[in-house]
């Protein structure tokens, strides 16, 4: 099987690699991890007035769990919080073409999303965001 | 030809009869011969026309090669079960048969191909046994290993760096000797959870032998089950991280 070329250039050239401080209170963590396949996934969100203005991620898994992960990151940036709670694995599995017994990387990116977002809202406990 | 694949069947019957719970898996998988209609009761033979019969889709791994859901199987009576059977559906012997009878013979040969492929693995074994008994794996939900990942993503650097130093700089001895070490003693983790996973494929055994249908029994089949599954997915991390280790620095 191929990988498609977005996602050679995602795993040659990974967007927003590396961490923040998890315990930073505008930054949320979604650290999750596919039994199946062993694959484990760090993505953070760095928040200001609502809105993600930094995103990073770490991942050990397949050239698709990073590229997915990547992706992600990128699309991340500039979102708020509402906005980023909208994406979908089905939108990264069109954008890298993901065949099926890759569309579980994309699932995982999508937890990982999710985590981060439950994580800051968690920190930040129903207070109206943004005012740091 | 003389060759009746039944006879070995019935023989071996004689000598260990199948699992109660087996049998009624069997007979509720398909219970008519596809060829004369009549009950069938034989394991894969129709009784009456002795017509091979088509292992069904639902029947489970355990039931196609006639053992019960035990996750401690002794290797040596698995393999024995599946040479027999293997020979029992073999395309050779059904060369004068029917087509129907040629394309069940393959079919089965094939499930039974993928049933001794899984079940002769005892990790491979438990992930299906899982699968089974929760409907789908995904029913258990774990959280995540925090602490695992950490780790695991914090090596994953350290590996990086290897890859980018020049081996036999100083750097990249140190960095050697710091992953071996590291790789080390992920393998005795991985040996302390194969033992733990171990003594839960006993307690599995012990409990499905008693058959006890009360509240603590089912108490005690969700708590091997739930943990059976946190170190299987656990195993699977480390594992994979282990690996790549280990081709890394090899």
């Amino acid at each position: 099987m191929a990988y498609s070329d977005k996602v050679v250039d995602h795993f040659n050239n990974p967007r927003n690699m590396g961490s923040f401080k998890k315990d930073d209170a505008d930054v949320g963590t979604g650290m999750v991890g596919a039994p199946e396949c062993g694959d484990v996934m760090k993505l953070q969100i760095k928040v200001q007035n609502d809105t993600i203005v930094d995103a990073k991620f770490k991942t050990f898994g397949c050239g698709s769990a990073i590229a997915s992960s990547s992706l992600a990151t990128e699309w991340l940036k500039g979102k708020t919080i509402e906005e980023a709670q909208k994406i979908k694995n089905t939108d990264i599995v069109q954008e890298l073409n993901l065949p099926p017994v890759k569309i579980h990387c994309s699932v995982l990116a999508e937890d990982a999303i999710k985590a981060a977002l439950a994580d800051y809202q968690k920190k930040t406990d129903g207070q109206p965001t943004g005012t740091k | 030809m003389g060759y009746t694949p039944c006879r070995l069947l019935l023989m071996d019957n004689q000598q260990s009869p199948p699992h109660p719970d087996t049998r009624r898996q069997l007979q509720m998988a398909r219970s008519m011969c596809w060829h004369c209609q009549s009950e069938v009761t034989g394991e894969y033979f129709c009784d009456r026309c002795v017509k091979v019969q088509p292992v069904s889709k639902e029947t489970d791994y355990f039931t196609c090669l006639g053992f019960p859901r035990r996750l401690l199987l002794d290797p040596q009576k698995l393999e024995a079960k599946f040479y027999e059977l293997s020979r029992t559906f073999h395309p050779d012997f059904y060369q004068t048969k029917s087509a129907d009878e040629q394309t069940i013979s393959l079919s089965n040969a094939a499930v039974l191909n993928t049933a001794y492929r899984t079940l002769r693995d005892s990790i491979q074994r438990a992930e299906y046994l899982l699968a089974l008994e929760t409907g789908s794996v995904k029913d258990i939900r774990t959280s995540p290993p925090a602490d695992l990942f950490e780790e695991i993503l914090d090596l994953q650097d350290t590996l990086e760096e290897y890859r980018a130093s020049e081996r036999d700089s100083d750097q990249g001895h140190r960095l050697r000797a710091t992953l071996q070490t590291e790789q080390e003693a992920l393998e005795r983790r991985k040996e302390g959870m194969e033992a733990q996973l171990r003594q839960l494929f006993a307690d599995w055994d012990k409990l499905q032998d008693a058959g006890e249908a009360t509240s603590l029994a089912r108490v005690e089949r969700d708590r091997i089950l739930k943990e059976m599954r946190d170190l299987l997915s656990n195993r699977t991390y480390v594992n994979n991280i282990v690996n790549d280790l280990a081709a890394t620095i090899a």
